[in-house]
């Protein structure tokens, strides 16, 4: 617990920022990147569908050796790899112990490291498409595909709102630590100090209920004036937003290959 | 006396507040869950799996739709996609099952001030949830591993880890997280919270006038009836594709198979979802023409 | 007729409310106007700023009767909307009105969602109008708090209105913002021909930049006059809680008869005459309180990261001993390190070099919930001290924590001093401005802490609040050994302080006594700090020292005069 409290301790708002930012476009120069979301979301329709039809050891395998090349292509953290895989070891291991424990051979092995297999490239194909797109980008492709406008205007709202947010919620946070008493004895594990940090990291959202809730006044407010009451459904607005899509060569070529290998890696399961 | 009226039902920015409040708040609360480790002792977890005490909160206080739908929106803008977390489809079928868990949650509630029924509601709402997510969850090895039946011991254990994993969130986020810190908000909250958005507080009279046509009763045999229909759906698809398992083009067939019942699911649970919506507009429009 | 705004027989009264917020209103504003809005609390100013575009009656569903006519428009039959594109409204929680991540995106949502297809163009016009050219692509959380109240406007630009409704445009800047807001104020009104309405109480600014003065008081219009004629007619202002600029109020107070001066060129000439001896220059006098030390910071340094990982120094070699019983005031633009250097005493960050102690501790050893006992921080907004539901259980939440006998009569006590026993019960948030910061120095008052940090406890108030404020400040001092305060009011400054320390760019560059301060221009001038008019007023007579209240100007005045009677 000493761990975390150092964290929270540690854990300034401006390195939180820092932090955000760079998640969020830190990947946005690759090649993949520069690709328009629509070719990325029609690419991703089938690689975060398909695996999970697909009982072919061949197609499988050179699916998740194409999703490997385009994840390495989008630069992606290795923070983020790193949780993927220990979540996917982590599931098959799970239910590798708990069949065996039922009766079951090490036959399950292999069928369970086909479904770990699909379920990452599946990972893989999502990883290669949202993170090489910019939040803006994003809301654009979502709303290209038919998405709602609110969903387009919250994306770029949360970005506006979440540093305010993060910052009030620390200065409750500190409030009640500064103003409260820990309680003196640590107990088992650091128990009593784990569940004193607990109840106030929920009982800060009290004061910030109430003080969001009055920002959320002024901004539905201030969103009325400036003409969004019906332009979310407005055909004519949408048409702006989305003026400026293009498909260009990069993308029909990148369309094309991934056909092709697709076509290719099909006929050469079905053969061999 | 139309303006009277009108005070008991939410305006159209009312309800824009409310998303916002619950998106801003359950997005900002997902991603301090997401950063605090989770604890494991053996195979049990005590993590934070998420703060729900805030949508059942908003759901019972506010308009439950968009208070639950803010939620869900703000769990993926804030939880998935600024920690570059972003699952694609994945996403999809959380917030479609919290969103249906909080609103079924807040709906159940015609009196805020009855702790009973608060109660009630928030453990409802997370085991709804955690009901929906270990289905689709087991549902996902059942399509995903070829020749699920016939392996010794896979589907028992599917079901053991899942509904393991289904009774260590219930207990633990049901209680902690849901359960105990709604019955302290809502009272705290209730008749306080309401004037800073421009609004009456809920009574049980304004409840009745524009909830009592929804029948809480009927709404959630209506849902338990969807997700029969989702999991029997699954099944018979599943069990057909034993069937044909050895004719030719089986792949191709399966999938069409496949697609449809996932589509029938989404359709299904869907409708029931502008069914409410419509019944909620239907039910105000006849308030404001009487 | 060249009316832009008619207001007729407007009643509005809000719903749920008895009482109406507008009675019987009836005024009109013309073309090109720059019109301020006065009167106090709950006198229904901004209430009345939410007709202009219609807010009132579509968005706030009263009981409303009378008629409001917007550039022809009849705002009862029009939307929101369409008078947006008239009137731009800046409300004074303007950061509630910036809802994109970016500037140059927030800056065009209205354009965009109004669709003109223009729209890039007319955000970025709008934001050059108010000198944001620059930070087109920088995130809104970068923005300084001036930069954001900018934006806001270029928000309401874009969409080309001709009138301009601000909601207390400048309370939260500092008073180098503030000329800065006003100056582009007056470019949109004077070369772009917007006709502007601000509602405002700092009439020294009212003065400088305004055309006419509308007062407001209990619902209704008073009077509408030329600013020259308004913001002398001392008493019916005064009367209502708002204070004419202090050169007015110095030359009212001495009855010297003629025009009285409203701006600080006027009472140049107003008052030259008058004082002619120049006075022998002070003895500079070194600050003598030397007792015990309260907190010791020794060459202490502190940086931090920016956006692209380069590390900005805030603190640079700082050593400077605070003593029990001072006053100390900390004084400098923005960026200064003022709040860095109050953080560094509370332990929330410690000293990348150097040492910080407290009461003979060094912070760097103890935890901020230790540190909480001895020192307590006030934040600038009052409402991030409220954690509970009413004022006694905000007030009480230390000493309960800590199991103290007999809290409850010390609390009674304190709830006393600071005037809130009869509103203990209230919610701290539901309250007005004044009484919330009396909220929040009742909270530090009560876990008796050794040291006081108050981070701009006037800010946001207007002056006749800011006035009693001032002496509910002075009482914590029966609480605790030393109070520090950083703040951009040289007005409670020149009240309260005596010890004032200047930064500026990370560093200490005076500290001393505030007559010193004040005489100080070239100082002053380099610190970016705005002396009270009063202080002006007396350098540019070339007095000396400098006066730096009215009452002291007047004395001056007063020996002046005495001076000039025994000559003859």
């Amino acid at each position: 617990m000493d761990y975390a409290k150092n964290m929270m301790d540690k854990l300034s708002i401006e390195q939180a920022k820092i932090e955000l930012l760079n998640t969020a476009y830190a990947n946005d120069r690759t090649a993949i990147a520069r690709l328009d979301p629509r070719t990325l979301f029609l690419w991703y329709a089938f690689f975060g569908i398909a695996p999970w039809f697909i009982h072919n050891t061949i197609i499988l395998a050179g699916l998740l050796a194409f999703t490997v090349t385009t994840t390495i292509m989008t630069k992606v953290s290795r923070l983020i790899l790193l949780i993927l895989i220990l979540g996917l070891l982590g599931q098959g291991g799970y239910l590798l112990i708990a069949s065996l424990f039922f009766g079951g051979d090490l036959a399950v092995l292999q069928p369970l490291l086909l479904l770990t297999v699909k379920l990452a490239v599946i990972s893989l194909a999502s990883i290669t498409v949202f993170c090489s797109m910019s939040p803006e980008k994003l809301s654009i492709g979502l709303l290209s595909i038919g998405v709602p406008g609110q969903v387009s205007f919250s994306i770029s709202y949360g970005y506006r709102m979440l540093p305010v947010l993060l910052e009030e919620y620390n200065h409750v946070f500190m409030c009640y630590r500064l103003r409260g008493k820990a309680p003196e004895k640590k107990g088992l594990l650091y128990w009593r100090m784990a569940a004193y940090f607990v109840k106030l990291s929920v009982i800060s959202f009290y004061p910030l209920l109430l003080s969001t809730a009055k920002r959320a006044r002024t901004t539905v407010e201030a969103l009325e004036t400036k003409g969004s009451k019906n332009a979310f459904t407005n055909p004519a607005v949408k048409k702006l937003k989305l003026s400026s899509l293009r498909m260009g060569g990069q993308d029909y070529f990148f369309l094309a290959i991934s056909f092709t290998f697709i076509t290719a890696l099909f006929l050469l399961g079905h053969y061999y | 006396m139309q303006t009277v009226k009108e005070r008991y039902t939410l305006t159209q920015s009312q309800k824009m507040m409310v998303f916002i409040l619950s998106m801003s708040l359950y997005g900002l609360s997902n991603m301090i869950t997401e950063l605090v480790p989770s604890v494991y002792v053996g195979p049990v977890e005590f993590s934070i799996e998420y703060f729900a005490f805030i949508p059942l909160t908003l759901c019972i206080l506010f308009h439950p739709l968009y208070a639950a739908i803010g939620a869900s929106l703000g769990e993926v803008i804030f939880g998935e996609l600024m920690l570059g977390q972003f699952g694609g489809f994945g996403e999809l079928e959380k917030f479609i099952s919290f969103s249906l868990a909080m609103y079924i949650a807040g709906i159940m509630v015609t009196d805020p001030k009855n702790r009973q029924q608060v109660g009630m509601a928030a453990l409802s709402g997370v085991i709804i949830h955690q009901l929906i997510s270990m289905m689709v969850d087991i549902g996902k090895v059942w399509i995903g591993v070829d020749d699920f039946e016939t392996l010794p011991g896979l589907a028992e254990s599917v079901v053991v880890v899942e509904g393991f994993a289904f009774f260590n969130d219930v207990l633990f986020s049901g209680i902690l997280f849901a359960l105990i810190p709604t019955l302290y908000f809502v009272p705290r909250l209730y008749g306080k919270i309401e004037p800073l958005l421009g609004m009456k507080p809920r009574t049980r009279e304004n409840t009745h006038s524009t909830r009592g046509i929804l029948r809480p009763k009927l709404v959630i045999a209506a849902v338990l009836l969807a997700f029969a229909a989702f999991g029997f759906e699954f099944l018979s698809e599943t069990d057909l594709n034993i069937f044909e398992w050895e004719a030719p083009f089986a792949e191709q067939l399966e999938t069409n198979l496949i697609w449809i019942s996932i589509g029938v699911a989404a359709v299904l649970s869907l409708s029931i979802l502008f069914a409410i919506i419509s019944r909620n507009k239907k039910a105000k429009d006849r308030i404001a023409h009487e | 007729m060249n009316n832009v705004i008619d207001v007729q027989n407007v009643t509005f009264t809000y719903p749920g409310e008895t009482r109406p917020s507008l009675r019987n209103m009836s005024f009109s504003v013309q073309k090109g106007e720059f019109l301020a809005v006065i009167g106090g609390n709950g006198s229904g100013k901004s209430t009345l700023c939410k007709l202009f575009n219609g807010l009132i009656p579509h968005y706030y569903t009263g009981d409303f009767e009378g008629s409001v006519i917007v550039n022809g428009l009849q705002a009862a039959d029009s939307s929101v909307a369409d008078l947006s594109s008239h009137v731009g409204y800046v409300y004074q929680d303007f950061e509630n009105q910036l809802v994109q991540a970016r500037v140059l995106e927030d800056a065009a949502f209205a354009p965009l969602h109004f669709g003109f297809p223009d729209y890039e163009e007319r955000a970025r016009q709008a934001l050059s109008l108010v000198e944001l050219d620059q930070c087109e692509d920088e995130f809104i959380w970068q923005l300084s708090g001036g930069q954001k109240h900018l934006l806001a406007l270029a928000g309401c630009l874009s969409l080309q209105p001709d009138i301009l409704v601000l909601d207390e445009p400048i309370a939260q800047l500092d008073p180098h913002h503030a000329r800065k807001m006003y100056k582009i104020l007056e470019t949109l009104n004077k070369q772009h021909g917007k006709t502007i309405i601000v509602i405002e109480h700092h009439t020294e600014f009212i003065a400088d930049y305004c055309s006419s003065v509308l007062l407001v008081d209990e619902g209704k219009a008073v009077w509408k006059k030329p600013v020259k004629e308004a913001l002398t007619a001392v008493d019916e202002l005064t009367k209502r809680g708002i204070y004419p600029p202090q050169v007015t109020q110095a030359a009212r107070e001495l009855g010297l008869g003629g025009m009285l001066p409203v701006t600080l060129e006027e009472a140049d000439e107003y008052f030259k005459a008058l004082f002619l001896e120049k006075r022998a220059p002070l003895e500079n006098k070194p600050n003598e309180i030397e007792g015990e030390p309260a907190a010791r910071f020794e060459n202490a340094e502190f940086f931090y990261k920016t956006i692209n990982r380069t590390v900005t120094p805030v603190l640079k070699d700082i050593t400077v001993t605070f003593y029990k019983g001072e006053k100390v005031a900390l004084v400098g633009n923005n960026g200064a390190g003022k709040s860095t250097l109050l953080r560094l005493l509370t332990g929330f960050r410690k000293p990348a070099g150097g040492s910080v102690s407290v009461l003979g501790q060094t912070t760097a050893g103890l935890t901020p919930e230790q540190l909480a006992d001895k020192v307590t921080y006030i934040y600038q907004n009052p409402e991030q001290m409220f954690i509970e539901d009413s004022v006694r259980k905000d007030v009480e939440f230390f000493l309960k924590a800590r199991r103290i006998k007999d809290f409850e009569s010390r609390v009674d006590r304190i709830l006393e001093q600071f005037h809130l026993t009869d509103l203990q019960h209230k919610d701290s948030r539901l309250m007005s401005g004044g009484q919330q910061r009396r909220a929040s120095l009742a909270i530090g008052a009560a876990m008796n802490p050794a040291i006081i940090l108050l981070d701009e406890p006037t800010a946001n108030l207007d002056i006749a609040t800011r006035k009693q404020l001032t002496g509910f400040i002075d009482q914590l001092k029966e609480h605790t050994e030393l109070v520090m305060i950083a703040t951009h009011d040289m007005q409670l400054v020149s009240e309260w302080a005596t010890r004032v320390i200047v930064m500026h760019e990370g560093g200490i560059i005076y500290d001393g006594s505030k007559e010193e301060l004040f005489s100080n221009m070239f100082l002053m001038k380099k610190a970016g700090l705005v002396p009270p008019q009063i202080v002006e007023l007396s350098h540019r007579l070339g007095l000396f020292p400098a006066a730096y209240s009215i009452d002291s100007f007047i004395n001056l005045y007063r020996e002046a005069e005495s001076w000039i009677t025994q000559k003859i």
